[in-house]
């Protein structure tokens, strides 16, 4: 059998290259989350309609928040970003609100159980609830949704922005920190954040300076040097790696992760568009406003 | 992005209300059949509709240990034996080991449907979140031994369509030899049921089941829920050539965009939905004149189908009136995540059987949705491309092209 690798594409063009133009993080609490409802971000305020969040799980309401404080950033002043693609990855999305719809529907029955409950807990629901909010006609859609949520989201995103010519693709994390273990009233049993990261991704710029996503495959003769983490990353791993690279403009050492079937996924530093490979990058928390992004505990 | 070698579909899996393998789904299609009954499994004497198009039994793959199989979830079941069917139907079951392949699967709700159903049984895994280790896509990576990559996708009804887009840009960067695509849906289940009930989005012909989904007929009263799957196997050209498979179409074009209006409610203005099939037409290098089959979204609800119309009456200009248009939900049922990926196959079957499965239960057509119908009965004539459009909650509109090769 011919394997047909001598048909794929050179091996060069197999490596998916996209440049962090702009990123946010917010975290927040279950106390937070009524405020964030009602005022997700800069920009909407008052002009959101009044219902949109209503109904929408906490990692929706975390996700739009994160890509309205991104789309603040000065470098995205000049885009159109009405024909943007969007990928968002959920993870275990509705697993409080399931606990207390299925009391409901034992108790009341077929009529008790809300219409709203699958349109936004369904994987696509912080895709779509961005678009709508953000008025983006490009394509959306939800990857991963469970503890690959990451990986499947980057490797969605990039290959829809190289693929598809798109002026930019909003990737959004989001992800309970620590997992929200419900009890019989969807309460959590223990204090969680619900944290996302917005990360606005362009194809790579000439002369860039700032983060950068590169996807190896394990096909390419190109590889990773350095240390490869094999577990696969949470939300919270890569908010705290793109942190990382934002507050310290001199780290040029490299975050990477398997990537399931072969091959690495990373985010290293560049300085005009080039970049040094030195090793893996100890991460660190970050909590202030920095360079190309916004970390905002709230 | 390389495009030098179009990507083919070489095998097909399927679960459907209409059977489990290609040729009987083919052949009910064909022959106007319909997959809808009255609901089985759970009491449906409370919710307002009371029908839909459930899967039988899935069978257990050849090979594949029938106790171990038992434990899985029906979700797990049926994409497991779609994969494991497209596999072998591609050629590639027995040397799967040989070629480095890739899978992109379509799933709406995921961890919603296993919290749910284990729930049912006893469990209590929603409460226990270490439980939840592994995805279905995982699952199969590692059950199929694949030696690619694997995600899965999720856009609702849409899924199946960005699975299939994405799992051939995969194949043109190189990155997998062979890839499986496609979706699947079980939300044929209590709260399913409840949840569309409620939002007034199923039929409540309850009386009269196989009449119940009536895409683009005047007495159409919302669509009736189903559940179902199809994965494909996907490869270069070449490398089907080179080992004489057997081919179905090529996946000639895609395209996708979003409404940006409403989660669950079509957008009024037609425009992005036919940015999404413009897209697809120009990534085929098609011309609308050249369409010989358009596999209409049309769930059979009085707002989705007119504004369907809108986006048809847009893009093929001139040529609507001789561009023949069913909608094969009125036999399946609305399969949801998978709908696309099910429609995909019905587009296959048109190609390959030279005939276009109608719309059956289109007695009365409603003026508003004037189309070149296929309606009631199946039209013979060659079908060399065939267009298969799939709309979602969330506002996604995606468009597929296959090409008979």
């Amino acid at each position: 059998v011919d394997s047909g690798r001598k048909q794929s594409a050179p091996v060069d063009e197999a490596v998916i290259c996209c440049d962090v133009l702009a990123h946010a993080s917010i975290n927040a609490n279950l106390d937070e989350m009524p405020n964030l409802r009602r005022r997700p971000g800069p920009g909407v305020g008052e002009s959101l309609p009044a219902n949109i969040l209503k109904h929408a799980d906490e990692q929706t309401v975390v996700g739009l928040s994160a890509v309205l404080h991104a789309v603040q950033h000065p470098a995205l002043a000049n885009s159109r970003l009405d024909e943007w693609g969007i990928v968002a990855g959920p993870c275990f999305l509705g697993r409080a609100t399931l606990v207390s719809a299925m009391r409901r529907f034992e108790e009341e029955g077929a009529w008790g159980f809300s219409p709203h409950f699958i349109p936004h807990r369904s994987q696509h629901a912080i895709s779509g609830t961005i678009s709508q909010v953000l008025k983006i006609h490009g394509p959306n859609l939800g990857a991963g949704g469970g503890p690959d949520n990451v990986v499947e989201s980057l490797l969605a995103g990039a290959v829809l922005l190289h693929a598809d010519r798109l002026p930019g693709v909003w990737v959004v994390l989001a992800a309970w920190d620590p997992e929200f273990i419900p009890d019989r009233n969807g309460c959590p049993v223990s204090p969680t954040t619900c944290g996302a990261l917005a990360l606005a991704l362009v194809a790579p710029q000439a002369g860039f300076n700032g983060i950068r996503l590169r996807i190896i495959p394990s096909i390419s003769q190109v590889s990773h040097i350095g240390k490869i983490s094999q577990r696969p990353p949470s939300v919270a791993d890569v908010q705290r790696s793109i942190a990382h690279f934002s507050m310290d403009v001199s780290s040029i050492a490299p975050v990477a992760w398997h990537l399931q079937g072969g091959g690495s996924l990373e985010f290293r530093r560049v300085e005009q568009g080039t970049h040094v490979e030195l090793g893996f990058g100890i991460c660190h928390r970050a909590s202030k406003e920095n360079g190309a992004g916004t970390e905002i505990r709230r | 992005v390389n495009r030098g070698s179009p990507v083919w579909i070489t095998g097909v899996g399927a679960v459907t209300p209409l059977s489990h393998d290609y040729s009987t789904i083919a052949d009910n299609l064909l022959q106007g059949r319909s997959g809808v009954r009255r609901v089985t499994g759970f009491d449906v004497s409370q919710h307002p509709s009371q029908i839909a198009a459930q899967i039988d039994r899935i069978p257990c793959p050849q090979d594949w240990d029938e106790a171990e199989f038992d434990t899985l979830q029906k979700l797990e079941q049926a994409a497991l034996w779609c994969c494991c069917s497209a596999l072998q139907d591609a050629g590639w079951w027995d040397r799967r080991h040989t070629v480095k392949i890739g899978i992109v699967l379509g799933l709406g709700c995921e961890w919603l449907s296993i919290w749910e159903a284990d729930a049912k049984q006893g469990g209590l895994r929603l409460y226990r979140p270490q439980e939840d280790a592994e995805s279905v896509v995982s699952t199969l990576r590692r059950k199929l031994a694949l030696t690619g990559p694997g995600i899965s996708v999720s856009a609702a009804c849409a899924s199946g369509n960005y699975a299939l887009a994405h799992a051939r840009r995969w194949l043109e960067l190189g990155w997998v030899d062979v890839c499986l695509a496609g979706a699947c849906d079980t939300s044929v289940n209590a709260m399913g049921l409840a949840g569309f009930g409620n939002l007034r989005a199923l039929s409540r012909r309850n009386e009269a089941p196989e009449a119940a989904s009536r895409p683009f007929d005047l007495a159409r009263d919302g669509f009736v829920l189903a559940e179902g799957g199809a994965m494909f196997v996907l490869e270069p050209a070449d490398m089907a050539r080179k080992r004489s498979a057997r081919v179905y179409a090529e996946v000639a074009g895609c395209g996708a965009s979003s409404d940006a209006h409403n989660m669950v409610i079509p957008s009024p203005d037609p425009e992005p939905a036919c940015v999404a099939m413009r897209q697809a037409l120009a990534d085929a290098c098609i011309d609308p004149g050249g369409v010989d089959y358009i596999n209409a979204h049309a769930t059979s609800t009085s707002v989705g189908d007119v504004a369907e119309t809108r986006v048809l009456e847009l893009v093929l200009g001139s040529a609507l009136p001789k561009v023949p248009v069913s909608s094969t939900k009125s036999m399946t049922g609305h399969c949801l995540t998978a709908a696309a990926a099910v429609e995909a196959l019905a587009c296959l079957v048109a190609i390959e059987h030279r005939a276009i499965p109608p719309t059956i239960n289109l007695d009365d057509p409603d003026p508003e949705c004037n189309l070149c119908h296929v309606a009631r009965e199946t039209r013979s004539g060659p079908v060399r491309v065939a267009v298969s459009n799939s709309f979602g909650f969330g506002g996604s509109n995606t468009c597929l092209v296959l090409r008979a090769v």
